[in-house]
């Protein structure tokens, strides 16, 4: 077992490095200068080209691409992760400031897809074609097609209309105000979870379906055992590891749809940072962030893999 | 990889018997098993004809501010309202359509034919080669889909092909990996072991016998990832790094209707609504093509499309 986690984590770690190089490299492929960003056009035509010269080189732009990334690396390590082009601070305290707020939207709505996903999927898988089961399908259909942060606009659409809603411009952390906070994550929370909710209700029918007729279950029935009780004790539980893999990969959809859903409600969370740093070309900031998606999203499928022997006793790791 | 075999054992079997049917005859077969992906086909087919005549059916020029007219909700001369500075929503909404269907069809078309081919190569040939493929689609994969394609959009600058380029990007793993499980079951069928034993070459080989088999489940692929790519096409106009304006998107007409300080109910619903049904109608016909390409895989199929990594 130890061994086995030791060789992930070096494949995640390999992966991880894989991802920075890429960031790295596509992000250097810029064309527009970020000078030109940050000045605008006119600003960049009066700088003198010895002041241009001397801020790239205060922005560490001017040094060859291996050492800028060499020293990418020694941020990350110092746990600084390097400045903000704009303001100047370290992306470490926009982590700190603006993360909490993300995790909470991100694992507040994986835990809404679980509950209303997997009772949906095991309803369906109940009673196959009967009139919830076609419901709850056409659902989980039209969920998949519509975008998360066109929901969350007309959610906020309608809180504005009957609440007098207000967008929430700054960041309320948990621990300073609870009620206040939950308010600003909720509606991403909620927008989120209904979208993974429904590619969980697809999955737990289609795998409770397909483990209902096994022999095993037919035992169970036939020893007398009342539906409710085979389905939640025989069938469910080995009908369960495809759905924990397929969570563990929407957690991509999580991470790339909360930059979009957090714009929508006007939510501060690090997806609105990203999104601002993307438009504003602030390279080091887009990095760092890309990066922590990623590294997110790598660190929860190998919790995926790991969780397997937990929940399958048959699985064993060498 | 017991769905993998599938897929090459039963495309042979057709291959062999396969009666010759009209097109016509084909497509009421279809829409008889299938009568909801057949909607999804007629409502995906009247789409992209609304965005081929754009130019015939919109009601006004979508670009042709009006200034007697701005932000009027529907009536009767503007069904779906008009925006800011006064130009038709249904106007905006009509070509809109173009826009996003270019860059879902290239971009799926691009993003899944490279990693097909990447696929077939690395599948067939095997060795370091399959390796290192492996590796750089996991480190491709661990990437979530939009900041990934944001990540590109904004390096290689907004507009049309750089967007088309990075959903493309985001597509490719998904293509290696399905058609590469494909190609792994199809170079041990013995016909394919018959046509190395005649002295063909490796790329002989490759593009005359193996790569025929993953006609099907390329075709799967491709309409399957149709409606991803309008969400992440939408998404990228949202975020403001798609297409830009002028150019009406329905991405960047949703970013647009957050710059007035009270929302229009109008700007919002229409051009998400485009999306949505767009989306449902690929969606449904993508899923009656994978029951029609290979109903007997359709669960594993699914399987592997999302939780691919151990299948």
């Amino acid at each position: 077992m130890r061994k086995y986690l030791l060789r992930r984590a070096l494949f995640g770690l390999s992966t991880l490095l894989g991802v920075s190089l890429i960031v790295f490299v596509v992000l250097r492929i810029l064309p527009g200068d970020p000078l030109v960003a940050m000045f605008g056009i006119e600003g960049f035509a009066k700088l003198a080209p010895a002041d241009r010269a001397h801020i790239m080189a205060d922005l560490g732009l001017s040094d060859p691409l291996p050492v800028q990334y060499v020293r990418w690396m020694r941020d990350i390590a110092s746990g600084s992760l390097g400045r903000s082009f704009f303001r100047g601070d370290k992306v470490s305290e926009l982590i700190l400031h603006r993360g909490p707020i993300s995790a909470e939207i991100g694992l507040m709505s994986v835990l809404i897809s679980w509950l209303i996903g997997l009772p949906i999927g095991i309803v369906s898988a109940f009673r196959p074609n009967s009139l919830s089961d076609n419901v709850a399908r056409t659902m989980s259909v039209l969920f998949l097609a519509i975008p998360g942060f066109w929901l969350g606009m007309l959610i906020v659409l309608a809180a504005l209309f009957w609440f007098n809603y207000k967008a929430p411009l700054v960041v309320v952390q948990l621990w300073q105000d609870p009620w206040t906070n939950l308010q600003l994550v909720i509606g991403p929370a909620l927008v989120l979870g209904l979208g993974q909710g429904a590619y969980i209700a697809r999955m737990s029918r289609s795998c409770l379906l397909e483990v209902i007729r096994e022999d095993y279950v037919r035992t169970a029935r036939a020893k007398g055992l009342q539906e409710a009780l085979v389905v939640m004790r025989h069938a469910l539980p080995n009908a369960l590891l495809p759905v924990v893999t397929l969570s563990g990969i929407l957690m991509g959809f999580v991470l790339g749809g909360s930059v979009a859903v957090e714009q929508a409600f006007g939510v501060p969370g690090l997806g609105r940072s990203l999104v601002v740093a993307v438009i504003e070309r602030d390279t080091i900031v887009v990095q760092n962030l890309v990066l922590l998606y990623s590294v997110i999203f790598v660190f929860v499928n190998v919790a995926v893999d790991l969780s397997y022997a937990w929940l399958d006793p048959r699985i064993h790791y060498r | 990889m017991k769905n993998g075999l599938g897929v090459g054992a039963m495309e042979v079997a057709r291959g062999a018997d396969l009666p010759q049917r009209s097109v016509a005859r084909e497509l009421s077969a279809f829409t008889r098993r299938n009568p909801l992906a057949a909607a999804g086909g007629l409502v995906g087919f009247l789409i992209v004809v609304m965005a081929l005549t754009a130019p015939l059916i919109a009601p006004s020029d979508p670009l042709k501010a009006d200034f007697r007219r701005m932000a009027k909700p529907p009536d009767a001369t503007s069904f779906f309202g008009t925006d800011q500075v006064g130009r038709d929503t249904l106007s905006r909404v009509i070509y809109g359509a173009r826009s996003s269907l270019v860059v879902a069809f290239a971009s799926v078309l691009l993003g899944t034919t490279v990693g097909s081919l990447w696929g077939v190569a690395s599948g067939y040939l095997g060795g370091r080669f399959d390796l290192v493929s492996q590796r750089i689609t996991e480190v491709l994969q661990s990437f979530p889909d939009l900041i990934l394609a944001m990540a590109i959009s904004m390096a290689i600058g907004t507009g049309m092909p750089a967007v088309i380029i990075a959903i493309a990007v985001t597509r490719i793993p998904f293509g290696n990996r399905v058609i590469r499980s494909v190609a792994l079951t199809v170079r041990e069928l013995s016909y394919v072991e018959a046509a190395r034993a005649a002295g063909s070459s490796q790329p002989r080989v490759m593009f005359h016998h193996v790569l025929p088999q993953c006609v099907a489940p390329y075709l799967v692929l491709a309409t399957a990832h149709l409606g991803v790519a309008i969400i992440i096409e939408a998404a990228l106009g949202f975020l403001g790094v798609g297409i830009p304006p002028p150019t009406p998107t329905w991405g960047n007409m949703l970013a647009d209707s957050l710059t007035s300080l009270v929302p229009r109910w109008w700007l919002v619903f229409f051009p998400g609504l485009a999306i949505t049904v767009t989306v449902l109608a690929f969606n449904l016909f993508g899923d009656g093509v994978r029951d029609t390409l290979d109903p007997r895989l359709a669960p594993a199929f699914l399987r592997m499309l999302t939780g691919g990594r151990r299948a």
